[in-house]
């Protein structure tokens, strides 16, 4: 299987580029014509440190034919690029959040539907082992009906790669890197469709860095009558360890869970500095993510998670940040 | 020191050893179970209202929160001092006219917002107070236990005001403590199972109340095994720019008091969770039963031994307490805020201390 990355403007490009080179059957080329932010390793010089092949612009990554591509680029330029590779027939995993506008995102799930090429969103934290653990469990009824959701997905303000903290590119700040996540596990769970969301904001964290929000909380409610608040904000100060975490509490009426995803870690003190020692450990989520996708592609069955939880849970990034804008509640625009 | 002590449930036995501890003649006053609560701990039975405000210096309200605005108004008109667990009162105007009350009589009023004695949260108050985490930026709260199944008021929103005023106010007063006053709130709420029907007690509820429509509407579905829950998020944006996320839960009996937060600024963070962050940890064969109506406290460091020494040392010599009276008005107006925002769909603003 030929798989093309669109990219490497995203720092999972070159995770993703790690995880599948050593697969077999798997051939691995990379595009990702500049001009690039100065200081940053791009293009043909990180191809060649991750050891994968390399095409100087999209247009001749398509020509090499991919059957699958990884769309990593910045979250404004993920249209252009779907719509790329759905007219050149390569299934697309799209980094997330799907689009930054609304037209966007339709207009690519449209291409890839008319093209008849397989859509997936790359939300890998839903393949952690304990949120199947936790699937299991609710399936089973042991939680009993689900009321209340907290969710954190708090980190640096991502500093490998400058286009994070530029709104235009990013789409955002706060909201657009870390709403999705929590959203897609929340409706992964539940099945319930978000309704309602309220959401607040502020730039006092990294407010040297960037002109968009640093701080945001949101509240979602659900059809089920369940609601749900997720802390976005990047709170995770520059000189911290490690780069951040997502967890998850669920509260039902009969009992809760408490998910930490990136939590596990040894820990100690370095002796030069007496700054702490953070190890974290566990599987890689990306791992079964990237399996899935392949194997879909390969049977070509729909994987999941599909094009419409990526709708979903633009349309909750999307009420999230005009909620914040206008002060009020926004009601989430049906699919 | 004569304190008359009104009400003898759950919290009455966090009140009555303490101020018998600090040296109090009390008497008890409850409609129920006083001779019970006296016999656990000493002092005596008051046969009467009237008795025990004809005998207190200090009216200690350990009653249900429906009941504070009446008791506390009777008791300051009668001249004495008054400590009121919290909420102050169930409704904004109720809170404003004690504490109005409190000002015309010349009499001290106090609503025990014991958090703010908890040893995490003192800390957390010291260190924002010493500049430790810069300008405060987000905030976060949590706080659950299971559903207060023991007496039915507590699911009568008219009367407690549910998770939000009966529990989360503690957060939001926590809150509104360290970033100072909050000019937006928002908020959701849902309740699933059937709150009159507790699953472990099968007794019906007295739900003799009227129906207020002026309350959140209950979306949830009842679950099967009609064990109750409630819950609600409350997000406020302070005055300063900061914001904060108060997130509580009322769910099934066997949950454990669980409280935390986490707090970041622009010179640091600092997170607390009474799950992880344990002293003690026991796994006992015959060990304490699973579940909690307060949380479990050092007896060396009482929390509601210090907000009641804190109020008693005040009354006596006029030393400046940690929470006043404004304090539970305000904590008082934020939670009522939420419960309006939740009913409405739509953030609620408040201006210079009052809803718009």
């Amino acid at each position: 299987m030929k798989i093309g990355i669109m990219s490497f403007a995203h720092t999972h490009a070159a995770s993703y580029a790690r995880l599948l080179r050593g697969e077999p059957d798997i051939e691995v080329c990379g595009a990702d014509p500049g001009p690039h932010q100065a200081g940053e390793v791009r293009g043909a010089e990180l191809a060649r440190q991750l050891g994968i092949g390399y095409a100087d612009s999209h247009a001749e990554l398509m020509a090499w034919g991919p059957d699958a591509v990884l769309v990593t680029s910045e979250n404004a330029n993920h249209r252009p690029l779907v719509e790329l590779a759905a007219k050149h027939r390569a299934h697309i995993l799209c980094e997330k959040p799907l689009a930054t506008t609304w037209p966007d995102g339709l207009a690519m799930v449209q291409a890839a539907r008319e093209a008849g090429v397989l859509l997936m969103m790359a939300f890998p934290v839903r393949f952690a082992s304990d949120f199947a653990r936790l699937r299991a469990q609710h399936a089973a009824g042991l939680l009993g009906q689900v009321v209340s959701i907290r969710g954190t997905n708090n980190g640096k303000l991502p500093a490998e790669r400058a286009w994070f903290a530029d709104p235009g590119l990013a789409g955002g700040g706060a909201f657009a890197d870390h709403v999705v996540h929590i959203a897609d596990l929340v409706e992964t769970l539940t099945g319930a469709e978000p309704r309602a969301v309220t959401a607040v904001s502020n730039r006092k964290l990294y407010a040297d860095r960037t002109e968009a929000e640093t701080g945001g909380l949101v509240m979602i409610s659900y059809a089920d009558g369940a609601i749900a608040a997720i802390d976005c904000s990047w709170s995770r100060p520059a000189s911290a360890p490690t780069w951040g975490g997502l967890t998850l509490s669920v509260a039902g009426t009969l009992g809760s869970v408490d998910l930490d995803f990136f939590g596990p870690r040894a820990r100690g003190l370095d002796a030069a500095t007496g700054r702490p020692i953070e190890l974290p450990y566990g599987p890689h989520h990306d791992v079964p993510m990237l399996r899935e996708f392949t194997s879909a592609v390969a049977a070509g069955r729909q994987p999941q998670p599909d094009a419409d939880v990526g709708l979903r849970t633009l349309a909750v990034m999307l009420a999230a940040q005009e909620s914040a804008r206008t002060g009020t509640t926004i009601a989430v625009r049906p699919i | 020191m004569r304190v008359g002590l009104v009400g003898a449930g759950v919290i009455s036995h966090n009140h009555l050893p303490h101020l018998l501890r600090l040296g109090a003649e009390v008497r008890v006053y409850s409609e129920a179970g006083a001779p019970e609560l006296v016999a656990a701990h000493g002092g005596a039975v008051a046969v009467s209202l009237d008795e025990l405000l004809d005998w207190a210096q200090v009216i200690d309200l350990a009653s249900p929160t429906h009941t504070h605005y009446a008791l506390a108004r009777q008791a300051l008109s009668a001249g004495r001092d008054v400590i009121c667990e919290k909420p102050l009162a169930r409704t904004d105007e109720q809170a404003d006219e004690l504490v109005e009350l409190a000002r015309q009589t010349g009499r001290h009023l106090y609503p025990s917002h014991v958090v703010r004695y908890f040893p995490a949260y003192a800390r957390l108050r010291g260190a924002v107070r010493d500049g430790l985490l810069g300008d405060l930026a987000v905030l976060r709260f949590y706080r659950s236990g299971g559903f207060p199944v023991r007496s039915a008021w507590f699911a009568d929103l008219d009367l407690s005001g549910g998770v939000v005023l009966d529990m989360m106010i503690h957060d939001l007063d926590i809150a509104r403590w360290l970033a100072g006053e909050v000019t937006q709130v928002s908020a959701t709420w849902t309740r699933a199972g059937d709150a009159g029907q507790p699953a472990d007690t099968g007794q019906p509820a007295d739900t003799g109340q009227p129906v207020d429509t002026g309350q959140p509407v209950d979306t949830g579905q009842a679950h099967d095994t009609g064990q109750p829950a409630e819950a609600s998020h409350v997000l406020l944006t302070h005055e300063s720019g900061a914001i904060t996320q108060v997130s509580g839960v009322w769910g099934a009996a066997h949950l454990r008091f669980t409280t935390g937060y986490f707090v970041a600024g622009t010179g640091g963070t600092l997170q607390y969770d009474r799950a992880a962050d344990r002293g003690f940890v026991p796994d006992l064969a015959r060990g304490p039963a699973r579940g909690e109506a307060v949380p479990e406290t050092d007896p060396a460091e009482d929390p509601y031994y210090l907000v009641l020494a804190d109020f008693l040392g005040a009354i006596r010599d006029g030393t400046p307490t940690r929470v006043t009276a404004a304090d539970g008005a305000a904590a008082v107006r934020i939670a009522n805020a939420a419960l309006r925002s939740a009913r409405t769909g739509q953030p609620v603003t408040l201006v210079a201390g009052a809803a718009s």
